[in-house]
């Protein structure tokens, strides 16, 4: 996080992390096409010729609270491929909260494994403590044959604090679930850390509802929620383009 | 470039944790390029700032003659001066005297009037909700002004209005409405170099950190790697040593047994009876080869400590070979092996250890015999000293040949290490330490010279060694020393 009393403007990060071709890139690509335009800025991707993240996609989120501060809500990811490991751990740098995005498959099992010791290893390596920084885990692609069951995934759940989401990230299912989840124990921790209600004035409800009011909530688990204003149900029309 | 800080781990904070200047993003030499062609165009000046009021593009056209003629005079001075500071650093809000520039055109556009009657249109440069600067159009001369102010006229003593009218007339002329369109043209073209500008700017800086982050694990590792390497440097010294001192405990306990065992056989404790004297002569002859056995592992840590130097004499090496073979004889005998000697007529004389080199011909012969099987053949022959290739100078070869179990190729590299055994398994039909061929190589080497086997599996060995007339200049004995690059001097 970055408080710059003198710009009056907060910087969260929230940054992507997971194996390759997990789905973090399509995370990403779904959040902007449902966000309003003006809450936004473009989404910057650096691909190989082959759709794979060379170094990290940033999708920029943005408003202003009541307060006068500009709050911007910055998202990364990393690159998945084994050989970034140096570009991963110069993207986490100063991470608020992870979205660790899992694949379902069963045969992704070792993968996952092997990037989340990676996810704890590079946190250490940047100062970061584990117990500091809040972790959601995303278990996406649940649509593929031969994922694992409901019941596994809550076995999952059971063996960690970090809160689980199933998701179909192609299909938005789990996405802004996700993101809900990540920036609300992001600002948990934030604000227990900096008491931002107290200093900025800007409350959970406040972070989120700035921020989801300005998303075409449709299908997810989060329409109707009252926190989110008409907003959240109207039919918002947002950019299709990346 | 944007200003870098450390962060809590103790690492330079990344590009992507850094607030990024509008300089950073546009290539500044083609950036000016694209204002000038601007101003060409349009007729009227372009500025274009970052936050912090660094000048990245100033073009102006029409004005400069009047602007002259204004700041020639005081008071006119003055007022320009503060014009100036005001576009460049003030709000971006509009202040009492100014206004905002029709929304529907321009959002966010403020315009600033000059005492002159000029005008001027401001506008931020936003980018992804942060302020990166401002561009200013202008000074134009709005259709809307009808005659000179009055400010003007009271700049002081020596105004010559119609001079003045004269100037301003060749400042561009038009409706604020139409310089705002082409102002929002230009922030339009300015957003797409900035998107450009940051996907660079950003994916350039980050492979350089990747790069920097790359090579700090490296050196991270190498400095592991020279740790271990060290520590395992100094268990080897450890190993030799302590090898050094078990040899010599075992063979001062030795000795009494051999000594003892001696003067039983010669019936110096009384006399033996037959069954008693094969006893008796067992334990000499399992001593002996226990002795031998020490010998060559006092031989090795001796060797591997760097305590064994050369002494170099003339030698007639057809004596060594025939000594050699002697020591070994008793044990062919014993096996029914044929010992077959060829030397050439005329004396090979060179510079050599005598000792070390009859050590390692044993060894070779021991080496035969021992992995010969019953009424087989061991040779050895001499050549006369001869131009040799492998050492590209004088020497003579040294081939000891067995008809024995041979050796599969896969342990050609190996077996002059010391302790290497081809058959290693507990149930293994020949005994030794594996010792003697790395002390063949060793003393070897140590006369300048090379050793190898040429062998196939169940068709015998022959071992070559091929030594110089005159070795080098001698020096400790090694176990084959690791190949060294050549030490790189400085060369500036």
């Amino acid at each position: 996080m970055q408080l710059s009393q003198a710009q009056r403007e907060l910087t969260v990060k929230i940054v992507y992390y997971g194996p390759g071709l997990s789905g973090k890139t399509t995370n990403l690509q779904m959040i902007h096409r449902r966000l309003q335009p003006s809450a936004r800025g473009r989404l910057l991707t650096v691909e190989t010729r082959d759709d794979r993240t060379l170094f990290f996609d940033l999708l920029p989120v943005f408003f202003n609270a009541t307060s006068g501060y500009r709050v911007k809500v910055k998202l990364f990811t990393v690159p998945g491929q084994i050989i970034h490991n140096a570009t991963r751990r110069v993207v986490l740098q100063g991470a608020d909260a992870v979205a660790f995005i899992a694949d379902s498959q069963r045969s992704a099992a070792d993968s996952n494994n092997a990037y989340w010791k990676n996810l704890q290893d590079d946190m250490l390596e940047n100062g970061l403590r584990v117990d500091e920084v809040p972790v959601v885990i995303q278990f996406n692609k649940r649509d593929l044959p031969d994922t694992k069951s409901d019941d596994e995934i809550e076995d999952t759940r059971q063996r960690g604090k970090e809160p689980v989401v199933g998701a179909v990230a192609i299909r938005c299912e789990g996405v802004l679930e996700t993101l809900h989840s990540v920036l609300q124990l992001a600002y948990r921790q934030l604000d227990t850390r900096s008491q931002l209600s107290k200093y900025i004035s800007l409350d959970e409800t406040t972070f989120l509802g700035q921020i989801f009011s300005r998303i075409d909530l449709r299908g997810t688990k989060l329409e109707g929620d009252e926190r989110f204003g008409a907003a959240s149900t109207s039919s918002q029309p947002t950019e299709e383009s990346k | 470039m944007s200003g870098s800080s450390v962060n809590e781990a103790g690492r330079t904070e990344s590009v992507l944790q850094r607030r990024t200047l509008l300089s950073d993003l546009l290539d500044g030499p083609s950036f000016a390029e694209l204002v000038k062609q601007f101003v060409d165009l349009y007729k009227i000046g372009v500025k274009v700032f970052d936050e912090s009021g660094s000048k990245l593009a100033d073009f102006r056209v029409g004005n400069g003659d009047f602007c002259s003629y204004v700041f020639s005079f005081n008071d006119g001075r003055t007022r320009c001066t503060a014009t100036v500071a005001r576009l460049k650093a003030g709000p971006l809000q509009a202040l009492d005297h100014e206004r905002s520039s029709p929304e529907a055109i321009a959002d966010g556009t403020i315009a600033v009037p000059c005492f002159t009657g000029l005008r001027y249109l401001v506008m931020p440069v936003h980018w992804e909700a942060d302020l990166l600067g401002r561009i200013i159009f202008g000074p134009f001369r709005p259709d809307d002004l009808a005659q000179l102010p009055d400010l003007l006229r009271d700049m002081g003593q020596g105004v010559d209005l119609s001079k003045a009218e004269e100037l301003i007339s060749k400042v561009r002329r038009a409706p604020e409405g139409t310089v705002a369109r082409v102002m929002v043209h230009f922030a339009q073209v300015l957003a797409t170099l900035i998107a450009a500008g940051q996907k660079t700017y950003l994916t350039s800086q980050l492979h350089i950190e990747a790069t920097l982050e790359t090579n700090r694990e490296l050196e991270e590792q190498n400095r592991k790697l020279e740790a271990l390497n060290a520590r395992l440097k100094e268990l080897d010294r450890l190993k030799s040593s302590f090898l050094a001192t078990v040899s010599h405990e075992l063979r001062t306990p030795l000795t009494s047994i051999m000594g003892y065992s001696e003067m039983l056989s010669q019936g110096l404790g009384g006399p033996l009876n037959d069954e008693q004297s094969e006893y008796v002569q067992t334990i000499l002859d399992k001593s002996e080869t226990l002795l031998k056995l020490i010998a060559s592992i006092l031989d090795i840590s001796q060797i591997e400590a760097g305590k064994v130097r050369l002494t170099f004499e003339p030698v007639e090496i057809a004596s060594v070979i025939r000594s050699s073979l002697s020591s070994v004889a008793p044990q062919a005998q014993k096996k029914n092996i044929l010992l077959q000697l060829s030397v050439p007529e005329r004396q090979t004389r060179a510079t050599a250890d005598r000792e070390k080199l009859r050590q390692a011909v044993v060894n070779l012969l021991a080496n035969a015999v021992k992995f010969t099987p019953e009424g087989g053949r061991v040779s050895v022959s001499l050549t006369e000293t001869a131009f040799q290739p492998e050492l590209e100078a004088e020497g003579y070869r040294i081939c000891v040949e067995d008809t024995g179990v041979g050796i599969a190729p896969e342990h050609h590299r190996h077996i002059f290490q010391s302790f290497y055994q081809v058959d290693s398994s507990s149930t293994r039909e020949f005994g030794g330490a594996g010792l003697g061929l790395a002390i063949v190589k060793s003393f070897v080497e140590g006369h300048g010279g090379l050793v190898w086997v040429e062998s196939e599996l169940g068709r015998g060995s022959c071992f070559i060694a091929v030594l110089p007339t005159i070795p080098p200049a001698p020096r400790s004995v090694q176990i084959s020393p690791p190949a060294k690059a050549p030490a790189d001097k400085n060369r500036f």
